[in-house]
């Protein structure tokens, strides 16, 4: 099940979602954790706008993965700090998990 | 040149070393610092490295696992997050100056030794025992030592620890590599280690495996998260990695360390102690010789220190030197392990082995004493 609301999703529309990391090295961990679950996770710098420290990492992974994202990261115990989605527009929405 | 001084550094490497390093230099920028390519690079070849150092050392999660600039840089940030004024601290009697040093300069240190003789690690413990009835804050010991190769109990002195929940500090500096280290089975505070030995990476590079402790950064710098926050982060490894990385020094770690995984460190371990016993039974068979082994070498590695009795340590190296064998006289940086052997007025020459050293290597040495040897 998708954490995001029903609502929430016919309002936005998605491109992809990216997972807040706090550091370079938790983004990593959690990318390698989700592409051996066969989940192509990119690494990328938080944009500013939603990076609320000045600085993290961010995993990027596309709109149909988030569930089963968080569930592989979850299992892990790699909770991530918050995620955002990224609309066609190039606006952020930060997701309630 | 003949080259037995792999306990300072070992200076031949797995050709891949001198390869990556040279590839990062023309490829790679600085991790966490940008998206681009470069960054990323670097950034993919500095998670690697520390994946292939946490499964070799039993370390649960990368982040554990924090580069520094040496053993002794790793040890600094270990005691001083560790050891307060005024605490009471146990080390063992074959500490490098990188222990007593840092420990030394901690005000109203009450410091504890226990101080056995050489090849008893049963005394060691036996001796610990007595110690741990004092009230000690934390333990500070080296798995083997630097002058004498001596393998001390590590994993029977954790045992001690975990039961009486004494923080366990370790300088596995002699040991990485060739011996089993494991943070996690020993459940030690912190693992400290240079990769320049035998992880076979290239100097200025070490590792500091992190237990459950809190740690202190030695340093305060950018780290490229938490940017906007003028305290160092609280998460590892960025709370302890302040300024650059040496990415050039980090990618010939990992080539040393795919090294060691691929070799695996029994059997380098087998290689470097058949050599040192060929060593010590030739050294031996000559008059006026002090060599320092125990029969068997079961609790020494590739490490062996000797004496030519009428011939003062540094005369005797630097011939060696001449004769094309580079080995290490005087002290070693290890005082203390010195006034445990008996050796501190006149230090020891010292021979230390790699995975590369051959039979050859140790008979021109043995060859070589032979004709200095008044």
């Amino acid at each position: 099940m998708l954490p995001l609301k029903r609502q929430e999703r016919m309002e936005v529309d998605m491109v992809y979602y990216l997972i807040i990391c706090r550091s370079l090295t938790f983004a990593q961990k959690s990318a390698a954790v989700l592409e051996r679950a066969g989940i192509t996770a990119h690494i990328m710098r938080s944009p500013k706008r939603i990076s609320e420290t000045g600085c993290s990492h961010a995993v990027k992974i596309s709109e149909r993965r988030l569930a089963e994202s968080l569930q592989v990261l979850s299992r892990v115990g790699l909770s991530p700090e918050r995620v955002y989605i990224m609309s066609a527009d190039g606006s952020y929405k930060e997701v309630s998990l | 040149m003949i080259y037995l001084d792999s306990a300072a550094t070992t200076m031949r490497k797995p050709a891949a070393v001198a390869l990556a390093m040279q590839r990062a230099m023309e490829r790679m920028a600085s991790p966490g610092r940008g998206s681009h390519r470069p960054a990323m690079l670097a950034a993919e070849t500095v998670f690697s490295c520390r994946e292939a150092a946490a499964r070799m050392f039993g370390v649960d999660q990368p982040d554990n696992v924090v580069f520094t600039s040496s053993a002794t840089h790793a040890l600094n940030i270990a005691i001083k997050s560790v050891v307060k004024p005024g605490d009471r601290v146990l080390i063992s009697g074959y500490e490098h100056n990188a222990v007593t040093r840092p420990l030394a300069v901690i005000p109203n240190l009450r410091l504890h030794v226990a101080k056995t003789p050489l090849f008893r690690p049963e005394l060691f413990l036996e001796r610990v025992r007595e110690e741990l009835q004092n009230k000690i804050d934390a333990v500070i010991c080296t798995h083997v030592s630097n002058v004498f190769g001596y393998v001390l109990p590590i994993a029977d002195l954790a045992a001690l620890c975990r039961d009486r929940r004494i923080p366990l500090i370790v300088d596995a500096s002699q040991s990485a590599g060739c011996l089993p280290v494991s943070l996690g089975e020993w459940g030690a505070a912190f693992v400290a280690m240079p990769g320049h030995k035998g992880l076979y990476g290239p100097q200025g590079t070490g590792l500091l495996l992190c237990g459950d402790c809190a740690v202190r950064p030695l340093i305060e710098g950018g780290t490229g998260s938490a940017s906007e926050r003028q305290e160092m982060p609280e998460f590892l490894p960025d709370r302890l990695e302040a300024g650059t990385h040496n990415i050039p020094g980090i990618a010939g770690l990992l080539e040393g360390l795919r090294f060691v995984e691929q070799m695996g460190s029994t059997k380098i371990l087998e290689h470097e102690r058949r050599l040192a016993l060929h060593a010590a039974r030739g050294l031996e068979r000559m008059a006026g010789l002090e060599v320092f082994f125990e029969q068997g070498l079961q609790n020494q590695t590739g490490v062996l220190s000797f004496n030519i009795e009428s011939m003062d340590c540094e005369t005797a190296a630097e011939r060696l030197g001449q004769a094309g064998i580079a080995v290490r006289a005087g002290l070693h940086c290890a005082p203390l392990a010195h006034q445990s052997a008996g050796t501190l007025d006149r230090g020891t020459v010292r021979m230390s082995l790699s995975a590369f050293n051959t039979l050859y290597d140790v008979e021109r040495l043995v060859n070589a004493v032979s004709r200095i040897n008044p």
